[in-house]
């Protein structure tokens, strides 16, 4: 059974889209109840993956078919420290996605139902494939459902957001589809055979002019989904257009496949060609954390207000990512589970108000508090969260990230001065998450609306208990995660050194910057991280240097 | 009992009650039995605390027990045991004392609430409750901490209560935005903690602060930056006297006794690495000194009893800043102590006045004294212990903090504490006169002595307020070398300065007639101090730089950024229309086109050979 797990994890809510397609569409009560329950049953059979080898980096439940031998096309999947808190994430999600918003969904409720189950299916599948052919078919897969849920049960101007939130990702899925192309081209001529599995495209050595435009595909088509700056805009309008199951997914878990994107596939195939343009990267990070922070501060609508702050977040995670250090990557990998629970938890918060009020202006609220004690105390211990309050989750992910970018040696100068801004951020987030609590729930009421409104009711209270005790759970015990996260994240950064190295002594590759044959020679220290100390600092810092006087590449 | 499971019991049985409260809504919106279960919470804490204390009188005490919290090893880290983030308990001279500071005035302020809130409904109470039970649980965490990290938890706790009890009448427009501000604040400043403790880490491994760095400058100077928005130092202080919109009793316990004396404690735990920093120091000595003499006179002109109170926690703040940036650990520590006994006393007899007259303006008051005898003589034992009378418990540690800063040399600030040390005798006296004494205002003529809730806490803390400073020999030896006091050149200056600032005050408010040339010549002192330009140029940054940079990026992220896109995607359609007409659908336009298309393809293939 355990060698299967995740084929029954992929299997399962697509067989479970299948049964909603064949119920008559009047079984309404139906039709939702074996939706939530099979998602239920989808969170228990991931608890499963738990039960894993975490203390290494192998890739666990590993699972390899070959599909196309022709062309090698495999059925590759496997899940690590780096996608099982994903995972989870994701079977954890959408259901508390799905039950609660269950009651906001009036039309179609049969196509909702398989939109979503789909949804889960692809979104796990992308997390767990280990063949770039799988990947893009999952990836696109995911495009396809959500589009449909802000189209179809979207707000007024859900067309134009689902159009751009299409279109956005089309440019960048196309060019990634172009990349992968070329690289298993490459693959067959240097070994003769097709392969898309990520483990053999992974020992490809690239020049290093390829590998900066296949890098650049990858990216691009990632950075859109995370969304970095200045790729951001479909976001703000596809939260605000979208339903709030539709929402919390879209932010909780669709984002992270752009940030998980890096880790997995971007990052390890093009190691030259991400280091070359890390800077950049790093650079627009930051630029996203307050951007996004002072635009969330500047808008009148709250969901948008949320989608800003995801812009900032995930900038904080990008910024983790790019210090390559244990602490960075893993405080990434926390961060983003965080963002997940968090802005879930506010999509829902705001939710819960736009039912009552059907209007999402802050103006027209205020003193809530009064009528709505329990929504607004929720709502408070959300934005501590947000704000990354120790004793929250936010916290640890956001004190490791900044911490790891202000030591990172690929950041080198300029890791400080990221760590710097990026704690501007916090100081931001505070500002405008704060601000939207004051307007929202303290001073007197002004508007008769608010008067009667009724507090949280049991479903939306049952909907949230789980996300507030995972904000505590993760803020006071993050070791667990943190523990099992760890042999990735350590194998990954000295991959990815270790390549930078690798690269250098390539004949066909010109770079020239990562480090320079006297270390190449040394024996390597059994820590990657022990190995950065070792090598002296400057051909590092000398990189960033080189990249900033000659522009990005 | 173990001395560590004492401290356990301080600061965990206040957030078992806090959770208590907080999930039986039933007990909480019951009211009165929230609060007697937070006070007893409270007096447990109280008694544990109080029989850690005596043991370590009993002997030099030095406990430490600490558990792995995060398992990651940092780069670089050789040693193993500090290379994990750990949580524990830490206990020794400073932090025992301290907890009796806490727990004592919070014992004292929960009784006064009791009392003092009572009209409150009894949802809110509990809700009053719960909060200050969490809060006494984020204080004592902050105080055992075994390292900066655990520290900074406490300290971050402490800061979310002082959000929630400063809008705790949250209805009222002007205490949500004071609350906004001083979490705006302070936030601003932790940020310094976190750069500190960034720092730290990258080049020790952890987070302890008996280590030797050649980073301690940058380090300190972070962690000063944080005290000062915590401590409310001159220029962050600014949140400070807007928190008085809190209820009094918060503003006793968080606002002038405890919270804010944090970042002092922070200071004073973290002495070992201050010390490698003599530039940090000196710093805080010109910051702390400037600070103090800036509140102080600020003070004078304030006619808000809370006000003039919150302005002097500033001040008094500042002498420990000074003391401290002197280096002299005890100074510093020493008039925290005492400073929180009669700064709490002075607060929860002002809000015994306060609940009296209804109204904090110094001008609704006046002759009080007679109508309450109890809680005016418990103001006046505070304000003279303030003043430095001799005999109390002020003069001794704002004594000490003279000599010291003398002793080292540091001119300027130590002509700038003897400055406000008549400034401070004379603010008092000032508010001694107009609210006790003198002829009543309307408001005052029904006034009454408050019930025994609110005077017990009174009669608890104005002991300390009297007696504490003869103490100073023992308790300096808990955690340093004892000093030993006496009297000198500095202390009788410094007194005679403050019985001058009494003096000066009777003429311009007691006397009977008098004092309108004296007020006439203090007139533009007075008007610049009422200014509040501090204030006013944090507003223009606020709205002038952030909330119009704000604006701007709004702006350029709607029409710019999200312009180009759509832009593109109209000119798209828009190409695509004018592109349309071509395709006719008549088949002769078709093959016109096909005729001409090759005609010219032929001509180009023959011309371009």
């Amino acid at each position: 059974m355990s060698q299967h797990l995740i084929s029954l994890l992929l299997a399962l809510p697509l067989f479970a889209a299948l049964v909603v397609l064949f119920t008559p569409r009047q079984m309404v009560g139906f039709i939702r109840g074996i939706t939530v329950l099979a998602m239920l049953a989808e969170l228990v059979a991931s608890f499963g993956l738990l039960d894993g080898h975490y203390e290494t980096a192998a890739m666990q439940f590993p699972e390899r078919h070959v599909l196309v031998p022709t062309y090698g096309i495999t059925y590759s999947v496997g899940v690590d420290g780096i996608s099982l808190w994903l995972v989870l994430l994701t079977t954890f999600i959408t259901p508390l996605a799905t039950y609660a918003s269950w009651t906001h969904i009036g039309t179609k409720v049969k196509e909702y139902a398989i939109c979503l189950l789909m949804l889960e299916g692809a979104m796990l599948g992308a997390f767990f494939a280990l063949d770039l052919f799988i990947f893009y078919v999952f990836w696109e897969l995911m495009l396809v459902p959500m589009v449909l849920i802000i189209g179809i049960w979207g707000g007024v101007q859900r067309i134009y957001a689902a159009v751009k939130f299409f279109l956005f990702t089309m440019v960048g899925s196309v060019l990634m589809l172009v990349a992968i192309l070329y690289l298993v081209a490459q693959y067959k001529a240097q070994t003769g055979h097709y392969s898309f599995e990520l483990a053999e495209l992974k020992l490809l050595l690239l020049p290093l002019k390829a590998q900066l435009w296949l890098f650049a595909a990858f990216a691009l088509a990632f950075a859109i989904k995370v969304p970095m700056f200045p790729f951001h805009t479909w976001l703000p309008d596809a939260h605000v257009q979208a339903p709030t199951g539709g929402s919390v997914i879209l932010a909780a878990v669709l984002l992270k496949l752009g940030t998980y994107g890096f880790l997995r596939f971007a990052m390890p195939l093009f190691p030259s060609g991400s280091h070359r343009m890390g800077p950049f990267i790093a650079g627009l990070a930051v630029t996203g954390i307050i951007y996004g922070a002072y635009c969330a501060w500047q808008q009148q609508d709250v969901k948008k207000l949320v989608a800003y702050s995801s812009v900032s977040h995930l900038g904080f995670v990008m910024l983790g990512i790019y210090s390559i250090t244990s602490h960075g990557l893993s405080g990434s990998i926390l961060q983003m589970v965080n963002h997940g629970i968090s802005t879930g938890a506010l999509f829902l918060l705001v939710g819960v108000i736009y039912e009552r009020r059907h209007t999402r202006n802050l103006d027209e609220f205020g003193g809530l508090a009064k009528v709505m004690p329990a929504y607004a105390a929720v709502f408070v211990i959300v934005t501590m969260s947000s704000v990354g309050l120790p004793t929250t989750n936010g916290f640890i992910g956001e004190f490791m990230i900044l911490a790891g970018a202000f030591m990172s040696a690929h950041l080198g100068i300029s890791g400080p001065l990221c760590a710097f801004l990026g704690a501007t951020g916090v100081i931001l987030a505070a500002v405008y998450m704060l601000h939207a609590v004051l307007k929202m729930f303290w001073g007197p009421i002004t508007k008769p609306e608010n008067e009667g409104l009724p507090d949280l009711t049991r479903r939306e209270g049952i909907a949230l208990a789980p996300l507030l005790l995972l904000i505590f759970y993760i803020g006071l015990f993050p070791g667990r995660m943190l523990d099992s996260m760890k042999a990735s994240v350590d194998t990954f950064a000295s991959e990815y050194t270790n390549k930078l190295a690798q690269g250098d002594r390539h004949p066909t590759t010109r770079d020239i910057l990562v480090v320079g044959p006297q270390t190449a020679a040394l024996p390597q220290p059994a820590s990657p991280l022990a190995r950065l100390d070792a090598a002296p600092r400057k051909p590092a810092v000398r990189a960033v240097a080189d990249v900033v006087a000659g522009g990005a590449p | 009992m173990s001395a560590i499971d004492l401290a356990l019991v301080c600061t965990f049985l206040p957030l078992g009650t806090a959770l208590l409260l907080l999930v039986l809504p039933g007990l909480r919106r019951a009211g009165k039995t929230a609060g007697a279960i937070s006070v007893a919470a409270a007096s447990v804490a109280l008694g544990a605390a109080l029989l850690l204390f005596m043991r370590a009188l009993q002997s030099p005490m030095l406990e430490r027990v600490t558990m792995q919290w995060l398992p990651h090893a940092p780069p670089g880290a050789v040693d193993a045991a500090q290379s994990t983030i750990q949580l524990g308990v830490h206990l020794d001279g400073l932090s025992v004392s301290m907890l009796v500071v806490v727990c004592v005035v919070a014992l004292c302020v929960q009784i006064f609430s009791l009392g003092y809130m009572a009209s409150e409904p009894p949802a809110d109470f509990g809700r009053y409750f719960m909060w200050q039970s969490l809060f006494l649980f984020a204080m004592n965490t902050l105080v055992i901490a075994p390292n900066l990290l655990q520290l900074f938890i406490g300290w971050e706790l402490v800061g979310l209560v002082s959000y929630l009890l400063i809008g705790y009448y949250w209805q009222k427009p002007s205490a949500a935005r004071a609350a906004l501000k001083a979490f705006w604040m302070t936030k601003l400043a932790d940020m310094g903690l976190v750069a500190g403790l960034v720092v730290l880490f990258k080049h020790t491994g952890g987070f302890e602060w008996t280590v030797h760095t050649e980073v301690a400058g940058t380090v300190t100077l972070l962690l000063f930056f944080a005290v000062m928005g915590k401590s409310a130092q001159f220029p962050l202080h600014v949140w400070l006297p807007d928190a008085m919109e809190g209820p009094t009793p918060v503003s006793a316990l968080l606002h002038a006794a405890t919270m804010v004396a944090a970042g002092v404690f922070l200071v004073a735990r973290a002495h070992p690495l201050f010390e490698q920093a003599p530039s940090t120091q000196l710093v805080m000595a010109y910051v702390g000194a400037f600070t103090a003499l800036f509140a102080a006179c600020i003070a004078v002109v304030q006619n808000d009893i809370k006000k003039v109170l919150a302005y002097s926690t500033c001040s008094q703040l500042g002498y420990m800043v000074c003391a401290l940036g002197s280096g002299s650990q005890v100074a510093g520590f020493f008039h925290l102590t005492t400073h929180a006994f009669f700064k709490a006393l002075l607060f929860l007899a002002a809000g015994g006045l306060i609940h009296a007259v209804h109204s904090n303006d110094l001008r609704d008051m006046g002759g009080l004294f007679s109508r309450m005898k109890l809680t005016a003589s418990a103001f006046i034992i505070g304000a003279l212990a303030l003043c430095g009378v001799p005999g109390f418990s002020g003069f001794f540690s704002k004594d000490l903090i003279l000599e010291e800063v003398f002793a080292r040399g540091l001119y300027a600030p130590f002509a700038a504490l003897l400055l406000a040390a008549f400034l401070t005798a004379f603010y008092m006296g000032r508010v001694i006169l107009l609210a006790l004494f003198g002829k009543p205002s309307s408001h005052a003529e029904h006034a009454h002595e408050s019930g025994v809730s609110m005077t017990l806490p009174l009669i608890l803390l104005a002991l300390p307020a009297l007696g504490a400073g003869y103490f100073g020999t023992t308790l300096s030896g808990l955690y340093a070398e004892p000093v030993h006091f006496h009297t000198s050149a500095v202390g009788m200056l410094a007194t005679a300065l403050g019985l001058c600032g009494l003096g000066t005050a009777y003429f311009m408010f007691g006397a009977p007639q008098g004092g309108a040339a004296l007020r006439a010549a203090f007139a533009p002192i007075g008007r610049l101090a009422a200014s509040g330009l501090v204030d006013r140029a944090f507003l223009a940054v606020y709205r002038h730089g952030l909330r119009a940079f704000a604006s701007a990026i709004g702006w350029f992220d709607r029409y710019i950024i999200d312009g180009l896109i759509n832009a593109l995607g109209y000119g798209t359609l828009e190409a695509g229309a004018r592109l349309r007409p071509l395709q006719t659908g008549k088949l002769q336009d078709y093959v016109y086109a096909m005729a001409i298309a090759t005609l010219a393809l032929g001509t180009a293939a023959v011309f371009l050979r």
